[in-house]
């Protein structure tokens, strides 16, 4: 099989592995860019989330076939794609516990953040509420999107 | 902990060249200051009094925490107990994770017991090494030690506007003897200690950079997975692997007792490569396993004798002749922790050595079972503890880390096994299921004259089974049920031993949430029974609290404190929006710990929606009030999933889940708002990471029967309760 070519945090990367071995094991694996996480393999948790485009996707979900041509933004490249605002509203709002879930949360913070609708609960519901996270986050993951929203206004 | 003080030799001719050989207290001989001395530079060493404390050269101050970070924190309230009494400069405090050996021979992190554990110890560390800083500044200056004081990072001498910076005299201070008998600060002191801190590990998070377990990466590395017989403890009898081994990727097919390992490039391959393993097996003894049977098994033993755990009076025939008497049955099913990072363990064996890095609760243990499984010494075995995905309990579970060990062995390469989700979901180590026969006598008045508790369940065997002959069963195992809190006259907690097959170990909270269900239920029956207040009939169950032993009156009278307390913050008696209502629940534990929540619900559509929790909390003093509020949500959010989500049963020996999906978790916008109120009356600093989880439950349920009229007495709750 011919190798599949797509870009990654700005960079273009050949990879030449199965055509149906998800996005997710393509960044952990073999680009070693083990930030995006394994939760369940399944679409349930988002914790593999990365951004293409626009959008969130789960790597986990997509081929490296389907990949192809594709560019993605994971969350070691956040910063630098626009995400900072984000990244620094979650360490205000101390919104993680163990850690694990939160790049999934940040890309789809990112993305909710970089959207046109108003950013209140209900829209943070629906974008964030698709994620997973043991330890229970939440209150704080909502916190910090409301900081986001709030520019960035000091906690209170 | 022992002040393993580490001593600096200047080894002959080597010392000319600026090198230094480390003498560690477990006689191994490292090498210190290398890179200064290929620099041509000076050779000063680190201050190390303690095995957990070392002060660099260049002023930063290192902290080894002998404890892990699972989410809640201890990365950064252990070493806020450091430099609180050392007067570090925060912003130069870095944090490693220890190794277990002889300098840390117990890392373990369970019981919620890291920051109470250490309150001392650690402020006393900090305390000492400050001394020594003071003593060699002042030594330096040839001033009175007395004359000199601190600032973060510093040592300053007022008279002379002198000051020294930690790093400058760490060299001196690690050649003189370390002070013992040093005061603590006076907590109005405290510059750290009580302020709300964020977690150390945030930036590293948030950017990807963090290192869990399943992320350790070494050269040459191979991923592997693991196909296990269905049901546990079944034997493989034979296996077809030449499918598996064509599949790209894929590198070897290693039978490894009666599991089989599929070896490959990445972790993708190795799944892949499991698809299409076949594999024969014989399911033993498991494969009649059914969940519903041994429930049934269960409701019906706990109407039978156990081993009493507290007995006060007669309670049997006190119940009999009373008045009127109640009667009810709680059941609670069984759970699984399901952390968002599933097991995982990578390990390197070769020269009669090993290595692992792994997110771990145990430590020391994955160096001992390692060790003992492959016939090593345990000093053969490096443990590299990484950041946990989530512990909750299971992560004191160790089977991955020997499987990766022995697979490492096996093919002579690194190795990372890596458990699927639903590898995690169905052979984990479950919460035991349990049935708990309450019963109580009521004067004529109304008054509780009788509690009767009986509980059947199994205990913990994932580190052994449990003795049925164990006299103090119940004590161990009815967390909640045999230290009942409340004042009753005659009482009877008893404990029937039921054992199940399956891997049961501990969870959030160990036997508490159980219990504490059952417990705080049945006292919501009896006030509703009686048309009195929940929270007065708790206060009244308090208030005769004459006790001779002074720490119970003490924890009695810090829970009437947070029930209180709760209960107020709640508008407790207050009207609430149509279809909304409240429901208590109230708990010490294990002794220490008082909590008390106020759940707020509705039913809306045929679902339970839960919209407040208001917690109140005292477990003394406060450490780090951000860590705590975070610990506070945790552990309503973990005792919702046991609530609002699903259960695992078993059938044919099976565990009839699989992932996420059908064993969901909650979501953002089901959880509540979560108010947390600290009262600090313990005077030390007591647990607070499993606590919060007690309670939850019984609180949920008490505002559902509210809201609704309808007991229900078991968990989750589903739709069908509701209708």
């Amino acid at each position: 099989m011919a190798p599949v070519r797509l870009t990654v945090n700005g960079v273009a990367r050949d990879v030449d592995v199965a055509p149906d071995m998800p996005l997710l094991w393509v960044l952990r694996d073999v680009l070693q860019l083990t930030g995006t996480k394994y939760g369940c393999g399944a679409g349930f948790c988002g914790a593999c989330a990365v951004r293409m485009g626009d959008r969130v996707v789960r790597s986990c979900q997509l081929s490296i076939a389907e990949a192809a041509g594709k560019s993605f933004v994971t969350i070691e490249h956040l910063a630098a794609a626009g995400g900072a605002s984000v990244q620094k509203a979650w360490i205000e709002a101390d919104a993680a516990h163990c850690g694990y879930c939160q790049a999934g949360l940040l890309i789809a913070a990112s993305v909710l953040a970089e959207s046109k609708s108003p950013l209140d609960d209900d829209a943070i519901d629906a974008a964030l509420g698709v994620h997973l996270c043991r330890c229970g986050s939440y209150p704080r993951v909502r916190l910090a999107m409301k900081l986001v929203a709030a520019g960035l206004k000091k906690k209170g | 902990m022992r002040a393993s003080r580490r001593r600096f030799l200047a080894v002959g001719g080597l010392a000319a060249g600026g090198m230094l050989l480390e003498l560690a207290t477990d006689g191994r001989l490292r090498i210190a200051g290398r890179a200064l001395a290929a620099a041509g530079g000076a050779s000063d060493p680190s201050f190390r009094p303690f095995a957990w404390l070392a002060i660099e050269p260049g002023g930063r101050t290192l902290v080894t925490i002998g404890r892990v970070e699972m989410g809640q924190g201890t990365r950064t309230s252990l070493p806020m107990l450091v430099a609180e009494e050392l007067d570090a400069d925060w912003e130069r405090v870095a944090v490693e994770t220890a190794e277990p050996g002889p300098e840390f021979p117990e890392m373990r992190t369970s019981g919620s017991w890291s920051v109470g554990g250490r309150y001392r110890s650690l402020r006393q560390m900090g305390a000492r090494a400050r001394a020594a800083l003071i003593a060699a500044a002042a030594a330096r200056w040839r001033v009175p030690a007395g004359a000199c004081s601190t600032q973060p990072g510093q040592v300053v001498h007022a008279a002379s506007g002198r000051s020294l910076g930690y790093g400058a005299l760490a060299a001196a201070a690690a050649a003189a003897p370390l002070p013992a008998n040093v005061p603590l600060k006076d907590p109005k002191q405290f510059r750290l200690l009580g302020r709300r801190t964020p977690r150390r590990d945030a930036p590293a998070i948030v950017t990807g950079t963090a290192r869990y377990g399943l992320d350790a990466r070494v050269p040459g590395m191979r991923f592997a997975s693991l196909e296990r017989c269905p049901v546990a403890g079944g034997k493989l009898l034979s296996f077809d692997a030449s499918a598996a081994r064509r599949v790209p990727g894929v590198r070897d097919v290693v039978r490894l007792g009666d599991s089989l390992a599929v070896v490959a490039d990445h972790t993708w391959a190795a799944f892949s490569g499991r698809r299409v393993l076949e594999a024969r097996w014989d399911e033993g003894a498991l494969a009649s396993f059914d969940s519903r049977a041994y429930r049934a098994q269960l409701a019906e033993a706990s109407g039978r004798r156990g081993t009493p755990g507290r007995v006060v009076g007669g309670a049997e025939a006190a119940v009999a002749s009373a008045a009127r008497r109640l009667d009810a049955l709680y059941e609670y099913p069984f759970f699984v922790h399901a952390p968002l990072e599933p097991m995982n363990a990578l390990a390197h064996v070769r020269d009669g050595r090993c290595e692992l890095w792994l997110g771990t609760q145990a430590p020391n243990w994955v160096q001992e079972d390692v060790a003992h499984r492959l016939g090593f010494e345990p000093s053969a075995v490096r443990v590299h503890v990484q950041l946990l995905g989530g512990g909750f309990g299971r992560r004191l579970g160790v089977e991955h880390a020997v499987e990766a060990a022995e697979l490492s062995r096996a093919i002579g390469a690194p190795v990372q096994v890596v458990w699927t989700r639903e590898d995690d979901m169905r052979h984990g180590f479950f919460q035991p299921a349990a049935a708990h026969r309450m019963a109580a006598g009521l004067d004529a008045s109304g008054r509780l004259a009788a509690w009767w508790h009986r509980e059947a369940s199994s205990g913990q065997n994932f580190r052994g089974r449990v003795d049925p002959a164990d006299p103090d069963l119940a004590a161990n195992l009815m967390w909640g049920g045999v230290d009942n809190p409340y004042v009753l006259p005659v009482m009877r907690a008893e404990f029937v031993l039921v054992e199940a097959p399956i891997a049961l170990g501990p969870w959030r909270a160990v036997f508490a949430p159980s219990n504490v269900m059952a417990r705080e239920c049945f006292v919501d029956e009896i006030a509703h029974a009686t048309g009195r207040d929940p929270v007065q009939l708790r206060l009244d169950l308090l208030a005769a609290n004459d006790d001779a032993d002074a720490a119970q009156r003490s924890r009695r009278a810090r829970l009437a404190a947070v029930i209180r307390l709760a209960s107020e913050k709640a508008g407790w008696g207050r009207p609430l929006p149509a279809g909304r209502a409240r429901g208590i629940a109230a708990h010490v534990y294990d002794g220490e710990t008082t909590l008390a929540q106020v759940a707020e619900v509705s039913i809306d559509g045929g679902h339970l929606l839960v919209h407040r929790f208001v917690c109140a909390i005292d477990c003394g003093p406060v450490v780090n009030p951000l860590g705590l509020e975070a610990q506070v949500e945790s552990g309503v959010v973990w005792g919702l999933s046991q609530v609002l989500c699903n259960d695992v049963s078993f059938k044919n020996g099976r565990a009839e889940i699989s992932n996420f999906g059908d064993y969901p978790i909650p979501r953002l916008p089901e959880t509540p708002v979560i108010e947390t109120f600290a009262i600090e009356g313990a005077s030390q600093p007591l647990g607070a990471g499993e606590q919060p989880a007690a309670p939850v439950a019984a609180a949920v349920l008490n505002a559902l029967f509210a809201a609704t009229g309808k007991r229900v007495r078991h968990l989750p709750v589903r739709e069908a309760d509701l209708a």
